[in-house]
């Protein structure tokens, strides 16, 4: 027997068939299971999900439309964000000095010298230069985990290591008060300095106690 | 209220506010995304299909009158945004051979037999059809263009529309059922 072919199978699940077709349809097992399989594949298709665009579909949109900006806007002029990039480095500065004490535990240099000095890209906005201070943070917090767990096996951390931390600490603050004189009350900036001045206060004592009664000691 | 507050957003969005673009962008993006997906059976053409369409969309916004609702205006710019890049596309050169019948893509005796192990899901076998077989499927099956429209919109003739359609589901058919076109002998009626 010769069957219906896909254009007149096509036609039949269009509900506009030629001639002859429904006759052969109403005979034939096999035309029915093929038209019925052609209906099923349609409903299925009908039924498909709706998709989620990409994530970052939206900015590239943005981009485009009139009148949006070419860049995220600052709150800060450029002189604030050289200042954080500046802080953000100075914690990598720190962090650096981190690693090596890690990285080379038993070497005399390990400690003078900083490991993996990142140069950053300039940061676009403040937004992005608070990211980066932020996140430097948190690694700067597990890097002096490091170095405390180290300084408990090895002895006491050489003054030098704890000097060039406070002027890393120096600048952090700076930075965040000159970003402050900007927006004062910004709560993220807020919490910051005080968590820098915190973490110096606790390095100005490490110092004092590393050098003993009588040393002298600079609170800034 | 919904209708209220898209109208409200449409009104801002006109005045250009990005926030109000952004909104209507969210409320309607998945929509324009599977359309254009669909259409364009890749990832990465799927993404530069949507932003242009939805960069067509914000751009045309004032000519936008509020006789449809914005996300069937939206997802009419989107299908038409595809089909035209589509159509200027290398790969709707690929698509002009396969309506003649000259190219491998348009050929169905020359598409390797899918066997039964390799079934694949719909929305796979629709990935896998060529251009213009995908084309027309989705917009006759699914968008509910007519041949007519199909036509128009690809630059094709209305039989060749029926015959990609007629093609379009066979292979689809044959993808996902994993059944040799041979099983049936498709001669004349």
């Amino acid at each position: 027997m010769v069957h219906l072919s896909e254009e007149t199978l096509s036609e039949l699940l269009d509900g506009a068939p030629g001639a002859g077709a429904q006759e052969h349809l109403a005979a034939c097992s096999v035309c029915q299971g093929e038209l019925e399989g052609l209906r099923r594949l349609r409903a299925e298709l009908r039924e498909l999900p709706e998709l989620e665009p990409p994530a970052e579909l939206w900015s590239r949109v943005e981009a485009r439309l009139p009148g949006a900006p070419k860049a995220r806007r600052s709150r800060f002029g450029w002189p604030t964000l050289v200042l954080m990039q500046a802080a953000a480095m100075a914690a990598i500065f720190v962090i650096g000095l981190g690693v090596g004490r890690m990285s080379q535990p038993g070497e005399e240099g390990a400690v003078e010298s900083p490991v993996a000095l990142t140069a950053q890209p300039a940061a676009m906005t403040v937004a992005d230069a608070m990211e980066v201070v932020q996140r430097l943070g948190t690694e700067y917090d597990a890097a002096l985990a490091n170095l405390q767990r180290l300084a408990q096996r090895e002895g006491q951390p050489m003054p030098s290591l704890t000097e060039q931390r406070l002027a890393s600490l120096d600048m952090l603050v700076e930075a965040s008060r000159t970003a402050l004189s900007v927006e004062p009350a910004d709560p993220v900036l807020n919490s910051y300095l005080f968590a820098a001045l915190a973490e110096r206060d606790a390095v100005l004592l490490e110092l004092g106690e590393s050098q003993g009664e009588g040393s002298e000691v600079l609170w800034r | 209220m919904v209708e209220l507050t898209e109208a409200n957003l449409v009104r801002r969005a006109r005045s250009g506010e990005l926030e109000a673009m952004r909104e209507l962008y969210e409320l309607h993006a998945s929509r324009v995304y599977t359309v254009v997906r669909r259409l364009a059976g890749d990832d990465d053409l799927a993404a530069d299909l949507a932003q242009d369409a939805w960069a067509n969309a914000f751009q045309k916004i004032r000519d936008f009158r509020g006789d449809a609702a914005f996300g069937t205006w939206v997802h009419r710019i989107a299908v038409n945004t595809a089909l035209t890049r589509l159509r200027q596309s290398a790969r709707r050169r690929d698509l002009e051979q396969s309506f003649d019948g000259k190219s491998t893509l348009g050929n169905p005796d020359r598409w390797p037999v899918t066997a039964a192990a390799e079934r694949v899901t719909v929305q796979r076998a629709l990935d896998m059809l060529p251009e213009g077989y995908r084309s027309v499927l989705w917009l006759h099956d699914v968008e509910g263009y007519t041949h007519e429209e199909i036509g128009t919109r690809l630059g094709i003739a209305v039989g060749t529309s029926k015959s990609q359609l007629s093609k379009a589901r066979a292979r689809l058919k044959a993808l996902v059922v994993g059944a040799k076109a041979e099983v049936v002998d498709h001669g004349t009626s």
